[in-house]
């Protein structure tokens, strides 16, 4: 376990809440674009919706996911909790590491949607495709990054096979 | 935790037992609701014919856009 002084904990910590927070709330606003895009009668809105959703997705959105998955990491690998020692923090990982990485192959759709949204010549089916594929995919993006912060909360109790022997081994050092 | 805490639940046999309290009933239950939805995805996508199926590549849509200037 590495120590970490408590200025540069309590750091990392706010940096973590602010990104994991931070990144729930821009895949809201996202969400609400993507709604917008689908169920808006005005064209001129409908087609400006999906550039936007791209510059969010790019410029917050991606960022913040890395932001949270890093101070994650340092946050966990710098205080007692450690990163595979508690299912829960185990679980907020797999999480984000899976969400990061859907976001990162979905990055693709949400440029040709924002493609798509630019030509004025594009069928408004193929938008409305896309439109509805980024619909489920944020709403399930919201739902999937809801679960960690409910674990960080929570902090349900139960320690990984590799976490109690570590338990066990510091306990025996105490002891002896 | 303190090292008395530590020897108390010793001679009471509360800590440090022999075998591996097991995986919580917490975990258990998510793994498997993380397996059945990721089984509801793969059938979702199985009967959609996949995310992609209206989705041209972005070369096909770079010919599609390409100005008619080029012929």
């Amino acid at each position: 376990m590495a120590a970490t002084a408590p200025g540069l904990r309590k750091f990392a910590l706010t940096a973590h809440v602010t990104s994991s927070v931070g990144l729930l709330g821009a895949i809201a606003a996202f969400l609400a674009l993507a709604v917008a895009g689908l169920t808006d009668r005005e064209i001129l809105i409908v087609r400006a919706v999906y550039p936007a959703m791209e510059m969010i997705a790019r410029f917050v959105i991606v960022p913040l996911a890395f932001a949270a998955l890093l101070t994650g990491l340092i946050q966990s690998l710098g205080t007692p909790w450690g990163l595979f020692r508690h299912y829960w923090v185990l679980i907020k990982l797999l999480l984000t590491v899976f969400a990061s990485s859907v976001l990162l192959v979905k990055m693709e759709l949400i440029s040709y949607a924002a493609r798509l949204a630019a030509e004025t010549t594009s069928s408004d089916g193929d938008l409305r495709a896309a439109g509805i594929q980024l619909v489920v995919h944020a709403a399930f993006g919201l739902l999937i990054l809801l679960v960690p912060v409910i674990l960080s909360v929570y902090k349900p109790p139960g320690l990984t096979r590799y976490g109690w022997k570590k338990q066990r081994a510091s306990s025996h050092s105490i002891l002896t | 935790m303190s090292i008395f805490t530590i020897a108390r639940n010793r001679r009471k046999g509360m800590d440090d037992p022999a075998r591996y309290p097991g995986t919580p009933r917490w975990v258990k239950l998510f793994s498997i609701a993380a397996g059945a939805m990721a089984v509801l995805v793969v059938i979702v996508l199985h009967a959609g014919g996949g995310l992609r199926h209206n989705m041209p590549s972005a070369s096909a849509l770079d010919d599609r856009t390409a100005p008619e200037g080029g012929r």
